[in-house]
């Protein structure tokens, strides 16, 4: 059993692997699509070769791919990302600045989106085809008809130009001051969050509603059990297996996601980096960004999965 | 998520012979009837998207209606009787924007649905068909397209080939082909299972005809219903790389595009980012309304091998 649990979880990791090498290769290879030569559209036509064999050394296509990707790779190993085109500031350091800021913002909007989630997905399936019921999924209906730039601008509009009580764009950072860094993050992070929150609900609800089907539900309220204690003890947990499943892909779409609320409210985190570097054709930072977003969703995908097991030790079984 | 396998014709469970001879027809179930007409939901979200979809087609061809001629003697113009939805900054006029705007949107879709339904669909038939080795290397080949940020690598992508809508409608497309796959490998699973598949299988029949006359017909409505989906992906996906400005370059109009441009005088004329934000939103919810409804009525894929 633990020899074939061993072998399974080392075939998982091996494909992972290979998935990221993939994807590192891929980055490696992002200047080749450019028509024509990257290094003479960036320097201009004046450049002189030792220019342009410098430029392609840091853009990593002097030699053959392969080559260059080993290169980055034990470089990456080491904590050293190459430097960016544009400012000449190490990747890494540009990474460590701002990827507390875009968690910040992540990690809000999944409180946000969880705390509208499960209460409402709840209390409408306790009573599926109520007004609850039916006021709360049309509102989730709407919610994931807007985009989160729709959203987004409809909450400055609101929040920000006709009530004055936020500010619209710009960042605080906690360090400096805790109060503004909050004001700073609620429209951002509202953005995020509802979309999310519009899909947390209707998963969860269509979810608790199978549960509460089951036996031992009935059994349960048989006993007495309070219907606070039965919806929170006994049917959340086995529904929220798909909830799970979202959070942790979550983190894979959130970057982009993140593009386009950092740049619409003008927070400095991974997303607004993004934009920045595709503009400005700063290949070290876009290849590292990418292969740390894949690193990021593999993971999250392998913790998923350990979750699973974790919620629902049936799953161990009837996988085989 | 109803679990109806499709075999059971509707309706046939309607009669049931009365030991005394006589049939008692039992009442008409109700989804059966809603069936027959549809209810009033589904007529206006089709005729919503029947009118966004004719303006599109019609207005930018009439004269005087030209989305990038601005009326001076109205700038920021609020809407009324001249202009219906009112002018941006420079006076041109947003229905006529607007109209225009929705042909990107629906040229991208179109082409992310006709991309991701016949490679995905291709490559789910073939991984659920052959197994083995065939299986392993498309489910591979889908894990990488999922673990890299989509929006970001299209928009890489635009930037270094410059803008295009068929190149961004193919880029969107190539992303929604991972869940076409996993779709459309997942019904032919569960069909090749089925009785009428296996029963021509034993009369000999050629794989290349149990695929195209048993597998593709029964598969259709479970990947039809999912393109909804895909459209409004393809919608929202064209409308973000146009509000960032990674689609057309600025005097064309684009929802995104025309949305962004509104963002500076959202206190002073917020109807330039509103008037498309709200088409934008109504045709999104429309498709999703209307895939909602195929979905409820449709056979719905099992889903075990998704994870």
């Amino acid at each position: 059993m633990s020899a074939r649990l061993l072998r399974r979880a080392s075939l998982r990791v091996a494909r992972a692997a290979a998935v990221l090498f993939t994807v590192a290769l891929g980055a490696a290879a992002l200047p080749r699509l450019m028509p024509g030569s990257p290094a003479l559209a960036a320097l201009g036509p004046g450049a002189t070769p030792e220019q342009v064999a410098a430029y392609n050394d840091r853009v990593g296509m002097d030699e053959n791919v392969l080559a260059a990707l080993w290169q980055w790779l034990t470089d990456a190993v080491h904590g050293d990302l190459g430097r960016s085109l544009l400012n000449d500031v190490p990747v890494a350091t540009e990474l460590g600045d701002r990827i507390p800021v875009t968690l910040e913002l992540f990690l809000t909007a999944q409180i946000v989106a969880l705390a509208v989630a499960v209460p409402v997905a709840l209390r409408s399936a306790w009573k599926p085809g109520g007004v609850f019921d039916r006021v709360a999924t049309t509102g989730a209906f709407v919610v994931t008809a807007a985009p989160g730039f729709v959203l987004g601008l409809l909450l400055i509009y609101v929040a920000a130009v006709q009530m004055r009580v936020l500010p619209a764009t710009g960042w605080v950072r906690f360090t400096d001051d805790p109060v503004e860094n909050l004001r700073h993050l609620v429209l951002p992070a509202l953005t995020l969050g509802l979309t999310e929150a519009a899909v947390f609900t209707r998963t969860l609800r269509v979810q608790l509603m199978d549960t509460l089907d089951q036996p031992y539900i009935a059994a349960a309220r048989g006993r007495g059990m309070s219907t606070r204690r039965l919806l929170t003890r006994r049917a959340l947990r086995p529904s929220s297996l798909p909830l799970v499943t979202l959070v942790g892909l979550g983190i894979g779409t959130s970057l982009g996601g993140s593009v386009l609320v950092e740049t619409l409210f003008a927070v400095p985190g991974i997303g607004s980096l993004v934009a920045t570097a595709i503009a400005g054709r700063d290949f070290p930072v876009l290849r590292a960004v990418i292969v740390v977003s894949a690193a990021g969703v593999v993971a999250a995908t392998l913790a998923v999965d350990l979750l699973y097991r974790r919620l629902d030790p049936r799953i161990a079984d009837a996988r085989r | 998520m109803s679990d109806t396998p499709v075999s059971v014709p509707s309706g046939s469970a309607a009669s049931v012979p009365d030991p005394s001879g006589l049939v008692v027809v039992a009442a008409r179930p109700a989804v059966a009837r809603a069936r027959r007409r549809p209810p009033v939901g589904v007529l206006v979200a089709a005729g919503w998207l029947l009118v966004v979809l004719l303006t599109a087609l019609i207005l930018p061809l009439l004269p005087g209606c030209d989305p990038l001629r601005g009326d001076f003697t109205h700038p920021s113009a609020a809407p009324g009787p001249g202009h219906w939805f009112g002018t941006d900054a420079n006076g041109r006029d947003l229905l006529y924007r607007t109209a225009a705007g929705a042909r990107a949107s629906f040229a991208v879709a179109a082409l992310t649905v006709a991309v991701g339904l016949l490679v995905g669909g291709a490559l789910g038939v073939a991984a659920g068909w052959f197994g083995g080795w065939t299986d392993r290397v498309i489910g591979f080949a889908a894990d990488l397209l999922m673990s890299v940020p989509t929006l970001i690598l299209v928009m890489i992508v635009v930037s270094l080939r410059g803008p295009g809508l068929p190149l961004i409608g193919c880029l969107i497309g190539a992303f929604t082909v991972p869940a076409f796959m996993r779709i459309s490998r997942a019904s032919v699973l569960s069909l090749t299972e089925r009785g009428f598949v296996q029963a021509a299988r034993m009369i000999g029949t050629s794989p290349l005809r149990i695929l195209r006359r048993e597998i593709v017909p029964h598969m259709a409505p479970v990947a039809v219903t999912f393109a909804f989906t895909a459209t409004t992906i393809a919608i929202v996906a064209e409308g973000a790389l146009s509000f960032l400005g990674f689609s057309l370059p600025p005097p064309a109009p684009t929802w995104g595009g025309i949305i962004a441009e509104g963002r500076t005088t959202l206190g002073s004329a917020p109807w330039i980012s509103m008037v498309p934000a709200t088409v934008l939103c109504l045709t999104v919810l429309a498709f999703n309304y209307l895939g909602e409804h195929l979905r409820s009525g449709a056979p719905t894929a099992r889903t075990e091998s998704t994870r």
